[in-house]
């Protein structure tokens, strides 16, 4: 396997850049932060603590600390040219976008990991009288590596399909807007759009399909796939759960986020494939 | 000159070995592999390669008759590649590059070398024409053809946070070589460098740790890409030394530069692009040959020369294309580098010579004729290309 070779030398050569390592920083920051408000509250709640990290880390932080890790991994080498001592060896352009995705997954989810820990190390110090729910903060942390999973897939695809660093720096920033903020948080976002489309046109439509619209952006899959690991009566914003369509399962929530790791990627292999590297 | 003396007794020695069934460890590592080609690609045992190149400038059409024994290093055939619709950066390359052969791609800035490169290494894909390497298909054999060469990419960085010896394992790695790692950086010399990051590295070092990296693994062909930039005198003789030694070991070098004394030091042949297209085709022998400046020789003189009627004029003296006298010095332009003696005992019959300067030959001249572009309007038109001259100047760096 070459992207293998591809992912040590990248895996060696990005751990000692410091960027990387800021919103990771930021991400266990926040993190102490809520266990130290739990412990000046009356009766800490675990859930509590997994809420806000799924929504702050979810919505701002992982997407961050993957986009940061991520969205020069190829458009950076192309742009210095050493993209170009890469493929004057013995691997392919597939080898070469699977290979940072690897290095780069390893990154991301090694430092999501270790501040996870740290998490634990804290409600064990911070509030020992809380109650620590390990089954559902596994739970949370794999559905949280999966989505920091996908957004890592986007940043190595927008990265593979740009041919400088501004221009992947930009694809990163626009992405992040568009699925993240524009579609599952602000007022003009798809499912609002459809919503208003479908009522000047007189359709019919069920909550289920605008429900189905914002679950389809990875945040939204992601927060609708968070029921997994919450309790029904500590999890608020249960706006998926009442419908029995298929598409709003929490199952289905993760073959969207799986779709986010697998299409992006084949765009921008594809893309790169045929790029010009002159 | 030695454009490949040496293949046919190499393939002598797989063949004899082959047939008489001495052990195939018996025959070098480069005449099984080359043997092994040989079958995947049928080719004439003795195939004569036969390039004619039109040269304006000259009105006259030259051949070059080499022999390879089997699959050569490069060759293109109708190589092109455009950039949009006016940028016309390589224009119908034909080129065939010998096996153990030293080749200098010649040019100036733009002039197509670096896009040329490119597509040999599948970083561009040419608009139509083909390419093969070590007869592989340069598009879709891509990961053949990377095993068995060394490239020295032009203006690429390294990673500045790795040390020169991850660098240097790293190819080693990926290409699945034994390599010392210390004895290459040792001969490109950056061995008392090898743990530092090379984003402390002067250009120079860089450009070293570059040609190091090319070498891993003993390459079949070293593909170098402007090799001297950056390096300082020492530096490019170095280089020369190693490549001359690489040559001997029997691997290809394919080299391109923008000076022309670089290759003339080193190169079997070269070729010389100008504005996408090869201009010129030949041995530096044979270049020197074509010089239509001629050699030239000064001659100082103590006294006005005596009118000796038993002498010829100089400029009678056969192969003597012109003279002039001017402030003591007779300049003298010949036809051939062996009429400059006979201008000189002429003119020591008659006065005394005190001081000789010789330019041996313009190969500047010639380069200048062939890529200046400027003064004469010979090439565009004799190869009957379209005349965008100017959109194709621009140039298209890697």
């Amino acid at each position: 396997m070459n992207a293998i070779s591809v992912a040590k030398r990248d895996l060696l050569d990005v751990r000692r850049a410091k960027l990387i390592w800021v919103p990771v920083a930021l991400y266990v920051l926040f993190m102490l932060l809520f266990y130290w408000g739990q412990s000046n509250s009356m009766n800490p709640s675990f859930y509590r603590i997994m809420l806000s990290l799924a929504t702050i880390g979810g919505v701002l932080l992982i997407p961050l600390v993957a986009l940061v890790a991520a969205y020069l991994s190829v458009a950076g080498e192309r742009e210095s040219g050493s993209v170009r001592y890469q493929l004057s060896l013995p691997v392919s352009r597939t080898d070469v976008v699977l290979g940072k995705l690897l290095s780069r997954v390893g990154v991301v989810s090694g430092a999501l990991l270790a501040s996870f820990a740290i998490g634990l190390v804290a409600a064990w110090t911070l509030v020992p009288e809380m109650s620590v729910e390990y089954g559902d903060y596994a739970v949370f942390v794999a559905l949280t590596l999966l989505y920091a999973l996908a957004y890592v897939s986007i940043a190595v695809a927008i990265s593979a399909a740009t041919a400088s660093r501004s221009r992947a720096m930009g694809g990163a920033i626009g992405f992040f807007f568009v699925f993240n903020i524009i579609w599952n948080f602000l007022p003009i976002g798809p499912a609002y759009m459809a919503r208003f489309v479908f009522e000047e046109l007189g359709l019919n439509y069920a909550d289920s399909h605008l429900e189905f619209i914002f679950s389809l952006s990875p945040t939204g899959a992601y927060l609708n796939a968070l029921e997994l690991a919450f309790p029904a009566e500590q999890f608020p914003g249960q706006v998926g759960s009442g419908f029995d369509v298929f598409y709003l399962q929490e199952w289905f929530m993760l073959v969207i986020l799986v779709a986010w790791v697998v299409v992006p990627l084949g765009l921008g292999i594809w893309r790169f494939r045929r790029a010009d590297l002159g | 000159m030695g454009d490949a003396p040496a293949a046919p007794s190499r393939i002598g020695l797989v063949f004899t070995t082959d047939v008489v069934g001495v052990p195939s460890s018996f025959s070098d590592r480069h005449g099984s592999q080359r043997y092994k080609r040989g079958i995947r690609h049928p080719t004439p045992i003795c195939r004569q390669q036969h390039n004619v190149i039109h040269s304006g400038s000259f009105r006259k059409s030259y051949k070059i008759f080499a022999e390879w024994s089997t699959v050569p290093a490069i060759e293109t055939t109708a190589l092109t590649k455009r950039y949009g619709e006016t940028v016309l950066a390589v224009d119908g390359l034909d080129l065939t590059v010998g096996e153990g052969e030293i080749f200098g791609f010649l040019g100036p800035n733009g002039a197509g070398k670096s896009t040329t490169i490119n597509m040999l290494l599948d970083f561009v894909r040419p608009s139509s024409g083909t390419a093969t390497v070590l007869g592989y298909d340069a598009q879709t054999e891509t990961e053949a053809i990377r095993e068995r060469i060394g490239v020295l990419p032009e203006g690429a960085t390294l990673y500045e946070r790795l040390t020169a010896r991850e660098h240097v394992e790293w190819v080693a790695e990926t290409k699945r070589a034994d390599a010392d790692v210390d004895a290459i950086l040792e001969r490109v010399g950056i061995l008392e460098d090898a743990d530092r990051p090379t984003g402390g590295f002067s250009k120079g070092m860089r450009q070293r740790l570059g040609l190091g990296m090319a070498l891993v693994g003993d390459p079949e062909l070293l593909i170098l890409d402007e090799p001297s930039s950056g390096l300082d005198p020492t530096g490019i003789q170095d280089m020369r030394n190693l490549l001359r030694a690489e040559a001997d070991s029997g691997t290809a070098v394919f080299f391109s530069s923008h000076i022309l004394s670089e290759v003339e030091a080193v190169c079997d042949r070269v070729g010389i692009m100008n504005e996408g297209e090869l201009v010129a085709l030949d041995s530096i022998d044979g270049l020197r040959d074509e010089a239509t400046g001629g050699a030239t020789i000064e001659l100082e003189f103590e006294a006005e020369p005596s009118v000796d009627p038993e002498m010829p004029a100089l400029d009678a003296i056969d192969g003597v294309q012109q003279t002039t006298v001017e402030d003591g010095v007779v300049t003298a332009v010949c036809a051939d580098p062996s009429v400059k003696i006979d201008v000189a005992r002429a003119l020591d019959q008659r006065t005394t010579v005190t001081d000789i300067h010789s330019t041996d030959t313009s190969l500047e001249e010639l380069f200048n004729q062939y890529t200046g572009g400027t003064a004469h309007g010979g090439p565009r038109e004799s190869t009957g290309s379209t005349g965008e001259g100017d959109t194709r100047k621009q140039e298209v760096t890697a």
